[in-house]
């Protein structure tokens, strides 16, 4: 046997306690959100983490509080007890359709999908999706329904609604179905008859396919998200995704009319010049900051970057291989939200309800961030507008979704404008509808 | 009567737990540096996918073959007293940390869960799983930690 020797303990320890103290530093410094609003947001360096924040905002719902707005302003309950709305239509003859949906449950491809289906699950309302649309209809003129019907029932995942003629689109997660549809229906028996398939699973990571329809009707468009943060299923599973799809109405034969859209939604046509505006949701864990949400028109044929960068020129250096030819052609959006507020509502408002101060710009539905340390978004701003485009600072308009700091009690989603110009407010998590009005009407 | 070898005292009937749990974890890390490579070389998502799980998989096994491991060096003074005993301690519980903070990188999306930082951390680890392995292997087959004696009793070597 070989004699004991006192062997050298530190090196080891060092090492462990090095590897302790790196794993609790801090991210880098904090960009103020208001740096990012607008055309020009100011873009950190990029911050990779080694362990990424999750700070989800525990759901406690409304016990009978509203959503905060300003004092010209006023807001009351037009639905709750909803099973998860996430989008609305506001019919011509004044009905209101809310979505109620969900999206599929996510694949487990790696361990780390097992904890963020977990913290996702945290974030969002434990009802079960109703995965129908329903009707609400207002009889007696005070903005307010007083009669709901089932209008659909057993959708796959729906999101985007709109009505072209007696034609009613409905976009599933997987395909945009044509229902029959006649002023004055409060449910539809018909079975629906399929225009197009959309991208959907097994993976379906981004599954909300928002849809309008072109100002002549004869096309219709769909917002088509990426199937992953940042190409981590593979390239493979983008195939058509993060874009904004062309349909034909007539043949239901597409094309990509926008493409590098991380996950597109709130597909709407400005009023004044015919423009089609979405927002957008960028890729996370390149830090608190990185990348900013965005509100942009959609150019013909344009590409936005994803995966390849974000904001134009700045790579990505996540993706392999890289495609400098592609970043070569993106083109940076128009207007930043700052980061990982999560638009997925968007209205131009062209009502009178509203103080004048409201009329002619963009309201934008904020659903939250989940993965960063303060919370970003949770809320309705409003984006003036000049001549179809945005022509100053982004301001809060519906706040108090978070209470005692870090509590939800709602997220806003989907926004609409009813009949008599009232801004309405899908809230998933608190399972209501919203309506804001001004207070003298 | 006292055995002349090092005892294992995390054992069952006589056979020592650690040796049996290492291989688990060793295949494991070995296998995420092969997988990182291929990673590296094809960029298919897979690849990357295959370590993530082989780490946490490596990782969680590690945690018994530690506290085995450890209950055998501090059960027994002479297995203390040899070298070969601190080197394999000290470095695996230094791999170990390394896998774990491999583990949080290949948590990261596409490209960089893996390069170059989480490849570099599968090759460190390989590097001191070959040093440690070799002092383990020592302290069995050079010093006869957990080895019966000939001539010796089960029941002997196994006296509590």
């Amino acid at each position: 046997m070989k004699p004991a020797k006192a062997p050298v303990q530190s090196a080891g320890f060092a090492l462990a306690i090095a590897a302790i103290t790196t794993l609790a530093a801090c991210g880098p410094d904090p960009v103020d959100p208001n740096r990012q609003l607008g055309a020009n947001p100011d873009l950190p360096a990029i911050h990779e983490y080694l362990l990424p924040p999750m700070h989800v905002a525990e759901v406690v719902g409304w016990n009978g509080a509203t959503p905060t707005v300003p004092s010209d302003l006023k807001i009351q309950a037009f639905a709750t007890k909803l099973a998860n709305p996430r989008s609305l239509y506001v019919l011509p003859n004044g009905d209101v359709l809310v979505v109620e949906t969900g999206g599929p449950p996510g694949p487990v491809s790696r361990p780390k999908e097992l904890v963020m289906n977990w913290v996702e699950k945290m974030a969002h309302s434990r009802t079960k999706p109703g995965q129908r649309i329903l009707l609400f209809r207002d009889t007696n003129g005070d903005g307010l329904p007083d009669q709901q019907t089932v209008f659909i029932d057993h959708l796959n995942s729906p999101f985007g609604v709109v009505l072209v003629g007696s034609d009613l689109y409905v976009a599933d997660t997987d395909a945009v179905i044509r229902y029959p549809y006649t002023t004055g229906d409060t449910k539809i028996t018909a079975p629906g008859v399929k225009l197009c398939d959309l991208p959907g699973g097994p993976i379906d990571h981004h599954w909300t396919k928002s849809l309008t329809a072109s100002p002549d009707g004869t096309k219709l468009y769909a917002g088509v998200g990426s199937n992953s943060n940042i190409t981590e299923n593979g390239i493979q599973a983008e195939v058509g995704r993060a874009a904004i799809w062309e349909i034909d109405r007539a043949t239901g034969s597409h094309r990509e009319y926008g493409t590098g859209l991380r996950n597109p939604n709130g597909l709407q046509f400005e009023p004044q010049t015919h423009v089609l505006w979405a927002v957008v949701n960028e890729r996370d864990e390149l830090g608190p900051d990185l990348v900013p949400d965005y509100l942009t028109s959609v150019k013909d044929g344009a590409f936005y970057g994803w995966p390849y960068s974000y904001y134009g020129q700045h790579v990505d250096p996540r993706v392999q291989p890289q495609r400098p030819d592609l970043v070569a052609k993106a083109i940076p959006p128009d207007y930043a939200l700052s980061s990982h507020v999560a638009p997925l509502g968007l209205v131009f408002y062209t009502g009178t309800n509203l103080p004048a101060h409201y009329r002619g710009g963009a309201f934008v539905g904020e659903h939250g961030s989940w993965d960063r340390s303060i919370l970003n978004g949770y809320k309705v701003v409003y984006v003036p507008f000049e001549n179809g485009r945005p022509s100053g600072q982004a301001e809060d308009v519906v706040t108090g979704f978070l209470v005692d700091g870090d509590k939800a009690r709602g997220r806003p989603v989907g926004l609409a404008v009813d009949s008599q110009g009232g801004l309405l407010i899908a809230d998933d998590t608190g399972n209501s509808v919203w309506r804001v009005t001004g207070k003298s009407p | 009567m006292l055995s002349p070898n090092p005892r294992s005292t995390a054992s069952v009937r006589g056979h020592p737990l650690h040796v049996m749990l290492v291989p688990i974890p060793l295949v494991c890390f070995v296998g995420t540096l092969i997988t990182d490579i291929v990673y590296w070389q094809t960029a298919a998502m897979l690849w990357a996918d295959i370590s993530a799980w082989l780490l946490v998989v490596g990782l969680i096994v590690a945690i018994f073959a530690v506290i085995a491991g450890l209950i055998d060096f501090f059960g027994d003074r002479r297995i203390r007293e040899l070298r070969p005993a601190w080197i394999h301690v000290l470095g695996n519980v230094t791999a170990l940390i390394l896998a774990i903070f491999n583990s949080l990188i290949h948590t990261r999306d596409a490209y960089t869960s893996v390069v170059p930082t989480g490849l570099i951390l599968s090759a460190l680890v390989v590097l001191i799983l070959l040093v440690t392995g070799w002092n383990g292997w020592s302290m069995v087959y050079r010093h006869g930690v957990g080895v019966r004696e000939h001539g010796v009793g089960v029941r002997d070597v196994n006296r509590t």
